[in-house]
């Protein structure tokens, strides 16, 4: 699957989330809590610093099933999925 | 590529002995045509930097740096352990061929698929 790249302006997000400079499962974990209390299709916005989630972020949606609309380090869109 | 291969190393100059092997081994890896993956963690995350592993030369093997170069040539993939590389104030701006910082979800993508894994 093929992250998707910002040739599109940035979509407008359900929610919004700056998780600073936070990184690596301390990130995914939180962002795990986030997705869970929305609802299916709605989108968050997360603003993350930290220099590995240019490369976790979409590897954690494809383990996940969620699904990135748009990224353009820091900012990600994340669609929960359905289920 | 056949199949998955990972190189989990968590030593750099504290034990170069280790580093060396690790390098030794993954290269064997990818020279027979694995996927081949080195994570770098706690302490491994310096050997990420260009230069660092200029003097380590063990006995007996080749000099770790042409180790690492040999390894990205064949197309080996370095991962570098976020929060191990934020903790030591490294330089995201002199990583060696082959290196990308990466977080958790990364290394369980790549050992999830099925990868086997040996550890330093």
């Amino acid at each position: 699957m093929r992250d998707p790249s910002p040739t599109t302006t940035e979509p407008e997000a359900d929610f919004q989330w700056d998780a600073g400079e936070m990184g690596c499962g301390e990130l995914l974990l939180d962002l795990r809590f986030r997705l869970r209390e929305m609802r299916p299709g709605q989108t968050i916005k997360v603003t993350a610093l930290d220099p590995g989630a240019p490369e976790d972020l979409p590897a954690w949606c494809r383990l996940t099933g969620h699904h990135l609309i748009w990224k353009l380090h820091p900012v990600y869109i994340i669609q929960r999925k359905e289920n | 590529m056949a199949g998955k291969f990972c190189v989990s190393l968590t030593h750099a100059k504290d034990n170069t002995d280790k580093a060396t092997v690790a390098f030794v081994v993954a290269n064997a890896a990818v020279g027979s045509d694995q996927e081949t993956m080195v994570f770098l963690s706690t302490e491994g995350v310096r050997l990420s930097q260009k230069g660092y592993a200029d003097d380590i030369h063990e006995e007996g093997f080749a000099p770790l740096r042409e180790l690492m170069e040999n390894f990205a040539k064949a197309g080996g993939k370095i991962f570098v352990c976020s929060p191990c590389f934020k903790k030591r104030g490294l330089n995201e701006n002199k990583l060696v061929a082959g290196a990308t910082i990466v977080g958790g979800a990364k290394l369980v993508e790549f050992l999830a698929s099925g990868s086997p894994s040996v550890s330093y």
